[in-house]
């Protein structure tokens, strides 16, 4: 097609002529768009890492990661390396119709190349074994248990108190002022998964780690944040696809110094909204909502209760197998926390008197189910 | 009428002339085929033991007993395992067909048509007889396939099993028929071949079920 | 050269509609698997683009929810994997194998018929679903309890879920029964001289991916009928509240679906090796080294499904991370041997040596990024992240998608008897190659950085903006990178250069008849001694066929196959030779 010049320069010169010319137009390019170069290489370079580990576990990941990054880097390098070295050098010359040498096989390299990649990810999944047990470890007693469940489309995580058995305070806002999954630092802290109808993950890319949430069953696993991560906040998100609104099932994670964390804990166990008491107790409501529960949807947008009164919420939930509730909450946060029942059931929450104002109700299972409560 | 009968007797042992019969020996394509259709049955059955058994194994009691079913569904259940006759009679009808297919095998095989076309008959008369004594016995289980993952499973296991049963009387009825208009002999029986290793097959297949589902 | 004297039969391609719709030629099947096979490829890459369209930038800016977009992502996959690349690759060894084996068609011509129709149906089937509420939209791995139906509406209700079970069912069946024949066709009908171990590597990898389908598809087959069961006989199979396992889906699930990824690459690794050869001017490089990696993946694929699962908490996990590791040294034989197949070769580098090319490139990165998921904790990081969407395409759209283009370019002369333009072709290649490694490689950094998959649109604050951007442009790069693909189609199909039996200088028999060849394939074989017949035919190595047979009755059809009685001496093999000097 194209003429050639008779002789060719070596293949070796020209990979490396086009090595250095490439590189020199990447160096003019960054000058005269004054890109810095050398951040720039250093953040691509990153990038092929992942995002910083916070947690006791995620460090053990990341150095895995890591070691297994440089064996695969160096295999890409020879191998690649090696199929651009051929194309380049093993060209056939235009003209030129003799066969080259017919090598069928060799079985020395045949060997080789069976032992030398079997003793490499031999080491490989030893390392990656040792490194999994050492994640995977859950402590004998936690410092902290806290119970995640996973609904369609939201996240509520539950802290149990001492004797792991016990619900001492339930956090219904996932993520933002108020909300989300406090945690203490350099504290081991257990999390049991739990998911009343689809599975969901729960993944936060920083701890380098998620685990599947599975509808029967209650997987579980350790984390523990390291101490310079106080103050951070970390993002979470569901990693199975869960449906419609699994875009939107994020959460996140406070990580907070230790006694900060116990003052913290402390105070949401006093000021908890009032669970509504028994049925005895409470002054009888000045009004009585109804509320119905059918098809993960709310029959009704706009609630209004009197102010400065007791009322009840009667929550009739149609929906066989699907646990529904009623949470109220504000601006300033989480003001009542109804009682769970799954469909079909009814049950009758006792709210204690609000101040006049508006206010959102929802369901702590489903982001969806949710309404504005005007109370006058 | 041809200058090489060497290449013409090759021409008959090429393999693409051993499509029907293969006179080289060895198995033939049909025969092959069959085998190789029913590695793929054991394997569909494969995948639905295996659900079978991992359902059982995370069961805290099998058969399922209150408060994970009502108290008459455990009768029922129970019953099933406690009185199995009906399905071991069924057992027996079908050993009893696989014999009467093998011996329709060595009938043809010595050209004996007759006593292939009795033999014939006389499996898919138990194919039948089976089939209905199926039909009977869901009928007087008292359970359903929603009836918990008891029912399911036990309704899918054998519900498909049934459904290959009748398709193996459908095969053996054609084979009937044409043997019955003389078309197989010694030489020329493929179909009866390959027809009689599917019937086997069922038949070790309800015997697995049958220990699985109703003794195990 | 080994040519036949016959007249082409190039007539018969402009047959008429009936005969292609009632033929059983195994090489005009083979075109309408071909065929088809690239319809699906383009209407699941247009659901790709919708997909890649919603994710350029943050904000819902397509569609008002995720219903349409799971549908997108969800038949993409479903499409590519079971109405593309496994039809495609089945079509290929339609055409090819009984070719290269020089039998006249396969063992069960009209079973062969039956397995390309219910394609088809069972495509229309499950694209239906677009009619009637929805189409399947939990993704192509359909995982209860999300896929049962639930009262709610939040699980699977509706019509598509079971269009889907439905179609899958018809296409697995068909598949089925095309491996039931090609093992038949590879046992019983080899030409006379073809041992086993003279066979093409691409009638191995066909054999072994025939055995891969026979075993493991009806495993899918229970799976997707239990799933109907659930939902709509009251089933309890996948139902925790009743005694149900979710997890029981995945084990049946993935014991199917992980040997089926190497039903979907093998083919593919089956052609390369044709074409780097006879590109090369040199023999496949370890030979038997080759089948017996190419059994070792076949047999290892069996053992690993469950690191799909490991994220599940329900799995025994240094089992499975240890077979995953193994399955990485049958594969690193086979880039080797391919590589010393080039090394000191004479390589034009034509279209299909450039698609093969990408081929061992991009497959190799996802080989490479593939084990990083086999260490089990690095997996707890990546798993369910655009990392393992980087992977699943370097090996799928990098491996065999290259794979089957550089079988298009290479087998299009004889299917056809028109070469494609080579310019257009490369034209094709750089942009193909360009638009997918721009699409692909920025989701190693995506998921790396935490973008979990299958979400529809993601916050703006978290820092994946321009690698979502490069990603899209990409894949419209690739799509239009079909464009002159297409237009080269159309054109060589008209007035393409003749192409002659042997346009390559080929090694294998289907070169060794005319281009495209007569319904009965062969006129007259050239003898076997080796894999490479018509290279020993070509170099003086074997003779010619010496006798025609004059067949004794007008009505015999099955074509007349010579044999040479003389034995010849066997080629002197050149195991180890030294550079000349």
């Amino acid at each position: 097609m194209t003429s050639r010049p008779r002789s060719r320069p070596a293949p070796g010169a020209i990979a490396i002529g086009l090595i250095v010319a490439a590189l020199l137009l990447l160096v003019v390019i960054a000058l005269v768009l004054r890109i810095d170069l050398v951040a720039g290489i250093r953040n691509a370079f990153d990038s092929l890492f992942p995002v910083r580990a916070a947690t006791a576990q995620g460090q053990e990941i990341r150095n895995l990661y890591d070691i297994v990054f440089y064996f695969a880097a160096a295999i890409f390098l020879l191998v690649e390396g090696l199929i651009v070295w051929i194309v380049i050098r093993d060209r056939r010359k235009p003209g030129d119709n003799e066969l080259p040498a017919q090598t069928h096989g060799n079985n020395l390299a045949e060997i080789s190349w069976t032992l030398i990649p079997t003793v490499i990810v031999a080491f490989l999944f030893y390392i990656s074994w040792q490194s999994l047990n050492k994640v995977e470890a859950v402590s004998l007693k936690p410092d902290l248990t806290v119970k995640a469940i996973a609904g369609q489309f939201q996240w509520q995580f539950v802290y149990l108190a001492e004797d792991g058995v016990t619900e001492a305070f339930t956090q219904v806002i996932p993520q933002g002022p108020g909300g989300g999954l406090s945690a203490p630092v350099g504290r081991n802290v257990l999390v049991l998964l739990e998911s009343p109808d689809v599975i969901h993950a729960f993944y936060v890319p920083r701890f380098l780690y998620k685990r599947d949430v599975v509808p029967g069953q209650v997987n579980r696993f350790e984390f523990r944040l390291n101490e310079d991560e106080a103050g951070q906040t970390f993002g979470g998100q569901c990693a199975e696809l869960c449906g419609i609104g699994h875009r939107t099932m994020t959460f996140e994670v406070n990580a907070l110094g230790g006694a900060e964390f116990d003052t913290w804990l402390q105070e949401q166990i006093d000021k908890a909204p009032a669970s509504p008491g028994p049925s005895g107790s409470a002054p009888p409501p000045a009004a009585t909502l109804a509320l119905v529960a059918s098809g993960i949807v709310f029959d009704q947008a706009t609630l209004s209760a009197p102010a400065d009164e007791p009322f009840a919420i009667d929550l009739d939930n149609r929906d066989a197998g699907i646990p529904h509730d009623v949470a109220i909450r504000n601006d300033s946060g989480l003001v009542f926390n109804g009682q769970d029942v799954t469909g079909p059931g009814k049950v009758v929450d006792n709210v204690p008197p609000l101040a006049a104002g508006a206010y959102t109700f929802f369901c702590t299972f489903h982001a969806n189910m949710t309404g504005t409560l005007t109370v006058q | 009428m041809t200058g090489d009968a060497h290449a013409i007797a090759l021409q008959e042992h090429s393999p693409v002339a051993g499509v029907a019969h293969d006179e080289r020996g060895g198995i033939s394509n049909p025969v092959l085929g069959m085998i190789l259709f029913i590695t793929s049955e054991v394997m569909f059955f494969a995948g639905l033991f295996a659900a079978y058994f991992n359902v059982r194994a995370n069961a805290p009691a099998w058969p399922p007993i209150p408060p994970t079913v009502t108290e008459e569904l455990a009768e029922h259940f129970h019953h099933l395992k406690a009185e199995p006759w009906l399905a071991l009679a069924l057992t027996v009808i079908l050993v009893l067909s696989s014999f009467t297919c093998q011996f329709a095998i060595w009938a043809i095989r010595q050209n004996d048509r007759t006593g292939f076309i009795r033999n014939i008959a006389v499996t898919v008369i138990l194919g039948i007889v089976f089939l209905i004594g199926q039909g009977y016995d869901y009928t007087q289980l008292g359970f359903g396939l929603a009836d918990g993952v008891f029912g399911t499973t036990f309704y899918t296991l054998t519900g498909f099993h049934g459904a290959h049963v009748f398709g193996g009387v459908i095969m053996l009825s054609v084979l009937l028929y044409r043997g019955m208009a003389g078309q197989f002999s010694a030489r020329h029986h493929d179909a009866v071949e390959a027809t009689s290793i599917y019937w086997h097959f069922v038949d070790v297949v309800w015997i697995a079920l049958f220990s699985t589902l109703y003794i195990l | 050269m080994a040519t036949t004297t016959l007249t082409p039969a190039a007539s018969a391609y402009r047959s008429g509609l009936y005969e292609w719709l009632t033929t059983t030629d195994h090489k005009k099947i083979g075109i309408l698997y071909i065929v088809n096979s690239f319809i699906f490829f383009f209407l699941a890459g247009v659901l790709a683009l919708g997909v890649r369209a919603e994710l350029a930038v943050p904000g819902l800016q397509l569609l008002t929810d995720e219903h349409l977009y799971n549908q997108l992502f969800t038949m993409h996959g479903t499409a590519m994997l079971f109405l593309f690349i496994i039809p495609m690759l089945a079509g290929f060894a339609n055409y090819i194998v009984p070719l290269q084996i020089g039998a006249p068609d396969m063992a069960f011509p009209r079973i062969n018929a039956l397995s390309f129709w219910l394609l088809p149906l069972g495509g229309i089937l499950m694209f239906s679903g677009f009619l009637t509420g929805g189409t399947a939209a939990a993704g192509w791995t359909g995982y209860p309890p999300l896929s049962e139906d639930r009262p709610g509406g939040l699980a699977s209700s509706g019509p598509g879920m079971d269009l889907w079970l439905t179609g899958l069912i018809l296409i697995g069946t068909a598949s089925i029964l095309g491996a039931v024949n090609f093992l038949v066709t590879i046992f019983k009908m080899r030409a006379p001289g073809m041992t086993l171990f003279r066979m093409p590597i691409l009638v191995w990898t066909a054999l072994v991916t025939a055995v891969l389908v026979l075993m493991a598809t009806p495993v899918f087959t229970s799976a997707l009928i239990m799933l109907f069961i659930d939902r709509n006989y009251g089933g309890h199979f996948f139902d925790p509240a009743t005694g149900g396992n979710a997890i029981l889906w995945q084990n049946v699930f993935w014991f199917y679906s992980h040997p089926a990824v190497y039903v979907m690459v093998l083919p593919a690794m089956g052609m390369v090796s044709e074409i780097l050869p006879v590109f090369s001017r040199k023999p496949l490089f370890g030979y038997k080294a080759f089948i017996f990696a190419t059994a070792g993946i076949g047999a290892l694929g069996f053992s690993v499904w469950a690191h799909h699962m490991f994220t599940t908490g329900s799995v025994y996990l240094p089992f499975f991370s240890l077979m995953t590791f193994l399955i990485a040294v049958p594969t690193g034989v086979k880039m080797f041997n391919w590589i010393f197949t080039m090394w000191r070769g004479k390589l034009t580098l034509s279209t299909p040596l450039l698609f093969a090319l990408g081929f061992l490139s991009m497959f190799l990165i996802g080989g490479i990024n593939g084990a990083f998921s086999a260490a089990v904790p690095v997996d707890f990081a990546l798993h369910d992240t655009y990392w393992v969407v980087a992977h699943l395409h370097y090996v799928l759209f990098g491996g065999s998608v290259f794979g089957v283009f550089a079988g298009v370019y290479y087998w299009f002369p004889k299917m056809t008897g028109r070469m494609l333009n080579e310019t257009l072709g490369k034209v094709q290649f750089v942009l193909m190659f360009i638009g997918f490694n721009l699409t692909f490689f920025p989701m190693h950094v995506l998921g790396l950085q935490g973008m979990p998959r299958r979400i529809a649109d993601y916050a703006t604050t978290a820092g994946w903006n321009e690698l979502n951007l490069a990603a899209t442009i990409g894949g419209f790069l690739i799509a239009a990178s079909t464009i002159p693909f297409l237009w080269n189609v159309f054109v060589s199909l008209r007035s393409g250069p003749i192409a002659g039996d042997d346009p390559w200088e080929g090694n294998t028999l289907e070169w060794a008849t005319t281009s495209p060849p007569p319904p009965y394939n062969f006129d007259r074989l050239p003898e076997i001694r080796s894999e490479r017949p018509l290279f020993d035919l070509r170099h003086g190595l074997t003779h010619p066929a010496a006798v025609l047979p004059v067949p004794t009755d007008p009505s015999v059809t099955s074509p007349p196959v010579v044999v040479v009685d003389e034995p010849v001496a066997r080629p002197a093999r050149a195991r180890r030779t030294r550079k000349e000097p």
